[in-house]
């Protein structure tokens, strides 16, 4: 349990640095840029520590199944209640 | 880590299905708490509707997975279940720490840039003092004007 924890914790920072960073390097000023770039770096660090500790890709792809499914509910059901609101 | 694997091998409806359904609800949920309380008329209907659909949605979810009525079978694995719920809220909260250690680093971080690199010389070229005369001008004629409109 600890492992799904700890590998998912980290699947979760890895993307939200590699998506902020992405967009921080490319749409930020000449400072924030580097910041931006260090994001990225520290994404890529952190996609490589997760590949090293997790040896089973079965285990670590049912568990970010499980992450995408409940972003697309989520997503999904948002959908839903804006559609019910316009709608209405 | 094996990279070799199958995406078939992965186990689609005790993962994806069950949290997709889950969260299907859980939006439902909040979204229903937000427009009933704050809305009024048709839209708090609609929100009480998406409450109770919300609301229906994790019961179906409960009833089966954990067996918790005689006479419905269950269709996800219980085990399999808590680990896919486990690894979703894991994620989502480190997303949410990455995010507060990206605000944290940006608003520690000097992120303004030097005020060599602007672009100075429009305003090396205003003379103050001048526009400010011309303003000045401006307001009198415009009050003597009022005058003699009296």
């Amino acid at each position: 349990m600890m492992d799904i924890v700890i590998s998912m914790g980290l699947t979760g920072a890895m993307l939200a640095m590699l998506g902020m960073g992405l967009l921080i390097s490319y749409y930020g000023s000449s400072k924030t840029r580097n910041v931006g770039l260090l994001f990225l770096v520290v994404g890529i660090g952190l996609a490589y520590y997760i590949t090293s500790i997790d040896d089973s890709l079965i285990h670590f792809g049912n568990a970010f199944i499980a992450f995408i499914g409940g972003m697309l509910g989520g997503i999904i059901g948002i959908i839903i209640f804006l559609v019910a609101i316009i709608k209405s | 880590m094996d990279m070799s694997a199958n995406i078939t091998d992965w186990d689609w409806m005790n993962f994806f299905v069950s949290m997709l359904i889950v969260g299907i609800g859980v939006a439902l949920l909040a979204t229903g708490i937000f427009t009933s309380y704050f809305g009024a008329g048709k839209s708090q209907k609609i929100g009480f509707a998406l409450l109770s659909i919300g609301i229906l949605d994790l019961v179906a979810v409960y009833l089966l997975t954990f067996d918790a009525l005689e006479g419905i079978e269950s269709i996800f694995d219980s085990d399999l279940f808590t680990d896919a719920l486990v690894s979703g809220v894991s994620a989502l909260a480190g997303m949410v720490i990455g995010m507060f250690l990206i605000l944290f680093v940006l608003m520690k971080v000097d992120t303004v840039d030097d005020l060599e690199d602007l672009d100075l010389e429009d305003l090396e070229d205003l003379d103050l003092d001048e526009e400010l005369k011309k303003l000045e001008e401006e307001l009198n004629q415009t009050d003597n004007s009022k005058e003699e409109e009296k």
